[in-house]
């Protein structure tokens, strides 16, 4: 199977594409990040006390609300246009529509958690 | 006006990494980067090498990176890049001379989606051509404007991270021939497109789309390949 690189990954992060490639790298970065938590939580689950006070942690909530959810909302998006491949020609105005989504929850969800954080 | 073109220049005699080296040349805002590199070629620096043939969009000889995104010299204009002009040769093919690369990877990944008619069947009763309507052409229309540039598979993530994967550029000849009523190898091709290095490697990043000087739109057709392997049907 084998999978050798054609080029670095900092030449490829050079390239300049559109709003669509900025959704794919974000959307790997996202994945990363839900990997992270699920791997914090499942520690947490293991009897990791110290996991459990870095998912109470007010910035690894945020870090992981602002990545996981771009994730979560952009993998929506690719999974309706996958199934309806006409509507991709329409890319530009789903990812529009895609950041629009992601704005409202992710602030919500901020908003939330620093409010716990905070106080009121 | 003036304009400075950064190019990537890369001899295998000389350098064992390419550099980058800077003209200043006079140009119209409506000429071509094509027009730009031949008068670096023919008036400051004879060894620059690019490859360029009919100059008009059809052959698709002259795909490289301008500013950073794949386009077509000869379709591109300064006004498009402006005064600064930054020129380099398409990315995950390796550089044989400045601004050339080996096409070698990108046509043999061509030729594995069986890039011609399979028709086992006898010829019609008049023995003249096997006839098909204009609605059934229009369904693979927009895939066989395709000019095998490169532009899109050189500039489509997946192909940067793995040699394996066919591209796609083959994945779109694979689509005109699929979706061609007169073609019998779809089942041929289908096979070949669900192999792990087939559609199942394309994460739609639309690189491909926006990099195509046909204005094709690749990942829509992938997508109808994608979905073809999972029903099963062809529409």
């Amino acid at each position: 199977m084998g999978s050798k690189r054609n080029i670095s990954l900092a030449k490829a992060l050079r390239y300049k594409g559109q709003a669509s490639y900025l959704t794919y790298i974000l959307h790997r970065i996202g994945g990363s990040a839900l990997f992270v938590f699920f791997t914090v939580y499942l520690l947490g689950l293991l009897g990791v006390e110290s996991m459990h006070a870095l998912m109470r942690n007010w910035l690894f909530q945020v870090i992981f609300l602002i990545f996981g959810l771009f994730h979560a909302i952009n993998g929506l998006r690719i999974t309706f246009l996958d199934l309806s491949p006409k509507l991709m020609e329409h890319f530009r105005t789903a990812i529009n529509i895609e950041w629009v989504a992601y704005v409202l929850v992710a602030g919500f969800a901020l908003f939330v958690v620093l409010r716990n954080a905070f106080g009121d | 006006m003036e304009v400075t073109v950064k190019i990537f220049r890369y001899s295998p005699e000389k350098d064992e990494r390419g550099h980058y080296e800077t003209y200043t040349v006079e140009a119209d805002p409506n000429d071509r980067i094509l027009d730009v590199l031949e008068l670096i070629k023919g008036h400051t620096d004879g060894s620059l090498s690019f490859r360029r043939s009919c100059a008009h969009g059809v052959c698709g000889s002259d795909a490289m990176r301008i500013n950073g995104s794949n386009m077509l010299a000869c379709k591109t204009l300064v006004r498009d890049v402006g005064a600064k002009i930054t020129v380099e040769p398409m990315l995950g093919l390796k550089v044989v001379k400045d601004l050339i690369v080996d096409m070698d990877p990108f046509f043999n990944n061509y030729r594995k989606m069986l890039p011609y008619l399979i028709n086992e069947s006898p010829l019609p009763a008049d023995g003249k051509e096997r006839l098909q309507s204009p609605e059934q052409r229009a369904r693979f229309d927009e895939t066989t404007k395709c000019i095998l540039c490169a532009a899109c598979t050189t500039s489509c993530p997946s192909f940067w991270g793995s040699k394996e994967y066919y591209g796609p550029a083959a994945l779109m000849t694979a689509h005109r021939f699929v979706y061609d009523s007169r073609d019998e190898g779809a089942s041929q091709r289908l096979q070949i497109l669900s192999e792990t290095n087939g559609t199942a490697r394309c994460h739609t990043a639309y690189n491909y789309t926006n990099a195509c000087p046909r204005g094709i739109h690749i990942t829509k057709a992938i997508g109808e390949l994608k979905l073809a392997l999972v029903t099963g049907k062809l529409d």
